[in-house]
């Protein structure tokens, strides 16, 4: 499975565009990752995530309509392709099951 | 308002972002931006600008081919598009634009081809930037000539004491020849017959096709045929080695065949070169004949100022030494000392191989008639005022073209078009024209060029094959294309769109302007051409009929009579026997072109050399001044009646003028040139038995030398005078008696007149050179004008409709469209013609005798430009003054 690799960040890129299916675009994407990170990214890390995993076919992309917004640019709406679930889903099986392995460990508290 | 963000770094973007993450990445920027601008504005700036910056990785910039071209290629495309489709939309003013430029193009084309060809002479001869010639310079009597031939022993001289000289090669020009093989029964006749010493191909590095480069012009009574020359009698494989009779006399033997001779060379015609050591004179050590053109390779590392200073000390060393021989109390100082007080003079110069076709006009005793740097100058000229009269053009009518596209700008312009855009839609269109004119240029160009080579004299063909000529084509009509398309171009970029779009057209722009003053430049060049070509043709009328002191009309010459041997007197009673004839005369010499020779001459006793008397000498026979009716100023002629005019000698008045003499004064003088001689008292002398009036026997060029006339010699040719009868009757009757006298030989002949005609060659085909250019300047200027004419009655077909409604008569609406385009031509002769003027007067000081320019010429060009101007542009307005006024007010 080394070609449908996924990197940490192209990962949670993945989940916001497929949690905001069909709506995600650029300075959404960013704005969701800065605020649930509570770090600043640079939009350009963004772009380069998706036009990544739109090169693996994990999400594809759609121009919306000319607003007045955006100096009158179209955004880019990206949805997740059924591929790019499937790797998120081996994903967070692969990562449930190593985690449900955890023995209960207790922290003296 | 809303916040900009930072032009620059949206530009960069743009500039290296791949075409379809673009508008993503700029739309996420620019949100970005707004959004923190309400923020702090700074703080936005900068965060656009890294976010550009990191934006700048490989995966996000166009591939490295489509950074430059994308773009604009595709803006190119649609650039070509849209000329050509404005070309079609407007045929008429298409097919103007082209033509007049393709025209202006052909014609610099071939003068281009012509000036290459001019210029190339002799340069291909193996190290001929070597290679020198020594000629001389001299003056008797203050005037001054040139002579490409010098004196036998400065070869010798040379090679013994001049080291920096890697070889020497003398020449001889020879008369015609007569030639066949041992066994033929027909002579042939070579008119260009050389000399050469045995060096002479290894000087020229020249090879034989056939035979010894090294010692084919060795020994006596060799000969070296070029390969046209040698199929005349042999197959060119079996023509070595054969034996040949030369002039009926003498048996010479094939030891060379050579290719002919590059047409751009100083040999171009010679066919026949002949051992040097065949000619009795080559050996003599006498310095005062100049029969041997000495060409010098000098080795690499002199310069032609070593030969310079080297050739200054010969005449001190050797010349003066020499006539010290024969001239008591003749030393080098007292030499010297003459020099300065009469201000005469005699020199060796040295002349470069590749300066003699262009830079040594009116020099004597040439191997082949040299052009002059001057012509090379004039069509020069010519050249680029054909083109400027087509850039004009050009422009012209692009400007006033695009004028009317002010609507087509201005939409251009609301939709987002820029200036540069704008810009380089018309730089292309002019661009595309010009190369369709290009195209049309080389087909005219190939076309005419049959037609100009024979007018021009020359072989030149366009030289399809070379790359370079391609490339300079290509640069040349991208140059003119821009240049004469970026007026119109900033021009129309200009405008506001508002104005363009409101009236459709502009007034008062600076366009009208410069139309009028390229309308100005382009009759100013017209105008100046015209003058020029009246001139020239005024003097070359004035040559041909100027009266010469003889009589060249009715005169046929026979050539090689000798070729009659010891009947030559009995060929000509013979001759005179003929009723057409009138009357026949024997010699070698003619005022028209032949050859000539000078002799030195001293006054009875006085032997000093400040009385030697250096002028040309012909001999002639009992009819020679009757035949052609030269007139006598004083004495007699010769007559057989007096045993003594053996020894008689008839000189011209230039001579008596010379000898600070009146004409009757001159009579009975007695001169000797046989001043070698050790027995001064058994002298020859001659004694002046008349004085000629002054006949020109130079070109008109030159004025009339001194020249003295006696009996005997070997003539070469008949100078036959025929009456006012049937000249082809005399002319087969003549040929009757030759073939009697000389049933071998070619009867040749020619008329005295023709041949005085062909001396000014030069001259008619400079005269023919400048008529076909200037027609096509003032066809370009026309075709300019008549355009213009058109644009301006369309344009103002509103007005003109109007006027007629409200009563205007046509004539009075022609007349207001021509009115504009006539104080235009007014201007241009103002300021045309007395430059016009001024330069041609320069060209007329070359001759000795020329015409003042006639007030009348001056009128007679104005006239002609104007009557030109309102014929071209009438047309048109006629047309738009009877055009129904309904037609024009009915569109809108």
């Amino acid at each position: 499975m080394s070609e449908h690799s996924l990197g940490e960040f192209e990962e949670l890129v993945l989940l916001l565009v497929a949690a905001n299916n069909k709506e995600a675009y650029g300075v959404l994407i960013l704005e969701n990752l800065e605020e649930k990170l509570g770090k600043k990214v640079n939009v350009s890390a963004v772009h380069v995530a998706l036009k990544r995993m739109e090169n693996k076919g994990f999400v594809e992309s759609s121009y919306g309509g000319i607003t007045n917004e955006r100096g009158g640019r179209r955004k880019k709406y990206y949805s997740i392709t059924s591929l790019g679930k499937k790797v998120l889903d081996q994903q967070y099986e692969v990562r449930t099951s190593i985690y449900q392995q955890i023995p209960k460990i207790s922290f003296g508290q | 308002m809303k916040a900009q963000p930072p032009k620059r770094a949206l530009q960069f973007l743009r500039w290296f972002c791949r075409e379809d993450y673009l508008e993503e990445f700029e739309g996420d920027l620019i949100e970005l931006f707004e959004k923190h601008f309400e923020a702090s504005p700074k703080k936005a700036r900068r965060k656009f600008f890294w976010g550009v910056m990191r934006s700048l990785r490989p995966g996000f910039t166009k591939a490295f081919y489509k950074v430059n071209y994308s773009i604009t290629t595709a803006m190119f495309k649609n650039n070509l598009k849209v000329a050509w489709r404005n070309a079609l939309r407007q045929p008429f003013f298409t097919f103007l634009n082209t033509s007049g430029l393709a025209i202006g193009m052909a014609g610099a084309l071939i003068i281009t081809l012509f000036l290459h060809d001019e210029l190339s002479f002799d340069k291909m001869f193996a190290d001929a930037n070597r290679i020198y010639r020594v000629n001389i310079d001299n003056r008797t009597a203050g005037e001054t000539n040139h002579f490409a031939a010098v004196s036998s022993p400065l070869a010798n001289v040379m090679q013994s004491d001049f080291p920096q000289a890697e070889m020497i090669t003398r020449l001889k020009v020879s008369n015609s020849i007569l030639l066949k093989a041992v066994d033929a029964e027909q002579n042939v006749k070579e008119d260009y017959v050389a000399g050469a010493d045995s060096t002479f191909f290894e000087m020229f590095g020249l090879k034989l096709l056939y035979g010894n480069s090294k010692n084919a012009l060795q020994k006596p009574n060799s000969i070296v045929l070029t390969k046209t020359a040698a199929l005349k009698h042999f197959d060119l494989d079996k023509a070595l080695g054969q034996s040949m009779v030369l002039n009926n006399d003498e048996i010479y033997v094939v030891t060379g065949v050579m290719d002919d001779l590059p047409k751009n060379s100083f040999l171009r015609n010679h066919q026949v070169f002949i051992s040097l050591s065949s000619f009795e004179d080559a050996k003599s050590l006498a310095w005062n004949t100049w029969s041997f053109p000495t060409f010098v390779k000098l080795s690499p590392t002199a310069n032609e100022e070593n030969l310079q200073v080297y050739l200054s000390t010969v005449k001190d060393r050797y010349l003066i030494p020499w006539a010290m021989t024969f001239m008591p109390g003749l030393t080098v100082e007292s030499a010297k000392e003459m020099e300065k007080s009469s201000g005469d003079f005699m020199r060796f110069t040295p002349i470069a191989l590749t300066d003699i076709h262009l830079h040594s006009p009116n020099i004597e005793d040439e191997l082949s008639t040299n052009s002059d740097i001057q012509n090379v100058y004039i069509l020069a000229a010519v050249g680029l005022f054909l083109i400027i009269l087509a850039c004009v053009n050009f422009m012209n009518l692009s400007t006033a073209r695009s004028l009317k596209r002010a609507k087509e700008v201005g939409v251009r312009k609301t939709l987002g078009s820029s200036r540069s855009g704008l810009i380089k839609q018309f730089l292309t269109e002019s661009t595309l024209v010009a190369f369709v004119a290009l195209v049309l240029a080389i087909v005219i160009a190939a076309i005419s060029l049959p037609y100009f080579n024979q007018l021009a004299g020359k072989a030149i063909s366009i030289p399809l094959g070379n790359p370079l000529f391609w490339l300079a084509l290509l640069g040349v009509s991208l140059v003119l294309g821009f240049g004469s398309g970026s007026y119109p171009a900033f021009l129309m970029s200009r405008f506001a769109p508002i104005k363009g779009m409101k009236g459709g057209d502009i007034k008062g722009n600076g366009g009208r302007t410069v139309i009028n003053s390229l309308v100005v430049v382009q009759f100013a060049i017209s105008l100046f051409l015209m003058l020029g070509t009246f001139v020239v043709f005024q003097q070359l009328n004035f040559i041909q009929n100027k009266d010469l002191g003889y009589q060249k009309d009715q005169v046929l010459i026979i050539d090689d009579v000798d070729a009659t041997g010891k009947q030559i007197e009995a060929f000509k009673n013979q001759v005179k026997t003929i009723a057409q004839v009138e009357n026949a005369s024997l010699s070698s010499y003619l005022p028209t072109p032949s050859p000539r020779s000078a002799t030195t001459l001293f006054p009875d006793k006085s032997l000093g050399s400040e009385n030697a008397l250096i002028i040309g000498s012909w001999d002639v026979d009992y009819d020679y001044l009757s035949t052609l009716g030269l007139e006598l100023v004083a004495g007699r002629d010769f007559n057989r009646e007096f045993a003594t005019d053996s020894s008689a000698m008839i000189l011209n008045e230039s001579t008596a003028v010379l000898l600070g003499l009146s004409p009757e004064e001159a009579i009975g003088m007695r001169f000797t040139d046989d001043f070698h001689r050790e027995d001064k008292e058994n002298m020859r002398y001659f004694t002046v038995i008349g004085v000629v009036k002054n006949f020109h026997f130079e070109t008109l060029r030159n004025s009339i030398d001194a020249l003295s006339l006696t009996l005997g010699g070997k003539p070469k040719k008949m100078l036959v005078k025929l009456n006012a009868g049937d000249f082809s009757k005399g002319i087969s009757e003549l040929e009757t008696v030759w073939k009697k006298f000389a049933p071998s030989q070619p009867f040749s002949y020619y008329f005295m007149d023709d041949s005085f005609n062909n001396t000014y060659d030069a001259e008619q085909r400079l005269g023919k050179i400048f008529v076909i250019f200037t027609s096509l300047s003032i066809f370009i200027a026309c075709l300019g004008l008549f355009g213009l004419a058109a644009f301006n009655a369309e344009k103002r077909a509103k007005e003109i409709s109007i006027r007629k409604v409200l009563g205007a008569s046509i004539g009075q609406i022609t007349y207001k469209l021509s009115i504009d385009f006539l104080k235009l031509v007014g201007l241009a002769t103002i300021v045309s013609l007395p430059l016009a003027g001024y330069f041609m007067n320069r060209w007329l000081q070359d001759f000795s005798y020329r015409i003042e320019i006639p007030w009348w010429v001056y009128v007679l060009t104005a006239f002609m430009a104007v009557v030109i101007s309102i014929l071209t542009v009438s047309f048109q307005s006629t047309k738009a003054a009877m055009s129904s006024p309904i037609k024009a007010l009915k569109q809108e």
